[in-house]
């Protein structure tokens, strides 16, 4: 009778670190995105890529409902990709662009082929701005309501599942 | 004046890249990536501790901002608590079996 138990309660304890073990592997361990969720933008200053005389300091609280930041570069293929989703969303929500190491004029020769959804494109030169908003790579998307808090934070390129998410977050 | 990287790193800057996740590439430390977020995020410490910034002050930027994944010594926490305590328990429970046995060989031999 006490061996049976004794064996009962070893299957059992080998059981759940199986269980535990399994599904620890099977979750997503790469990054965690949602690091940054509900918390404050950390403060940054955005250089204009066009005149470096101009400056926009995020976040800006109590200004627009929500805004939107992107990280993006032009020998970026993804950024790309997720371009047309960004010039369909610019008529809904002010974007300001994150132009992640890249060189001016294949930055703007970028925008002016497949067009301009930002409202203020800040360059990122030496990538401390992304580093300081916490970003893992690019593109990367976040947005951002009027108190500055990001609400949103997508990693990757922007499809039309994201489009649609957050096209209800802004309604 | 710019954070030059090509600057020899000093031996407090290593030891902190090697306890750092590099974020794009998975598993390698950010002292063995020259992956363009690596190098970024290595400008930014090695401008930190020019600032004169302590490595807890450091740690505590990265994870506010990448959590303690960032971390390859994960800090003891409540959700890291089985991480430190398992090892130390499962000694604790092969001990105790080897004694049972003992004891139960010793009863044996004793009868």
């Amino acid at each position: 009778m006490k061996k049976q138990f004794k064996i009962s309660l070893l299957v059992f304890v080998t059981v759940i670190f199986f269980v535990i073990f399994y599904y620890s592997l099977k979750a997503n361990n790469k990054n965690n995105p949602n690091i940054m969720l509900n918390k404050p933008l950390p403060a940054i200053e955005l250089t204009s890529l066009i005149n470096t005389n101009l400056k926009q300091e995020l976040p800006l609280i109590n200004r627009d409902k929500y805004y939107l930041i992107n990280i993006w570069s032009s020998w970026c293929v993804p950024c790309r990709e997720e371009h047309p989703i960004l010039m369909k969303l610019k008529d809904k929500i002010k974007i300001y662009g994150i132009n992640y190491k890249d060189k001016k004029t294949n930055a703007t020769a970028f925008l002016n082929k497949l067009g301009n959804p930002f409202y203020f494109t800040g360059s990122d030169k030496d990538g401390s701005v992304s580093i300081e908003i916490g970003a893992y790579g690019i593109p990367e998307t976040y947005v951002v309501n009027s108190q500055g808090l990001i609400i949103f934070k997508h990693v990757g390129p922007l499809n039309k599942k994201i489009y649609l998410r957050i096209s209800e977050i802004i309604k | 004046m710019p954070v030059q990287l090509a600057m020899a790193s000093t031996e407090r800057e290593i030891n902190i890249y090697k306890n750092i996740r590099c974020l794009v590439c998975q598993g390698q430390s950010l002292n063995d990536s020259n992956s363009d977020f690596a190098v970024d995020l290595k400008r930014v410490i090695k401008k930190k501790i020019i600032n004169k910034e302590s490595d807890k002050e450091i740690y505590k930027y990265l994870t506010e901002r990448y959590g303690d994944w960032i971390l390859f010594n994960p800090p003891l926490k409540i959700n890291t608590l089985l991480l430190w305590a398992l090892p130390f328990l499962f000694v604790l429970m092969g001990g105790f079996l080897i004694y049972q046995k003992y004891l139960f060989l010793d009863k044996k031999h004793q009868n």
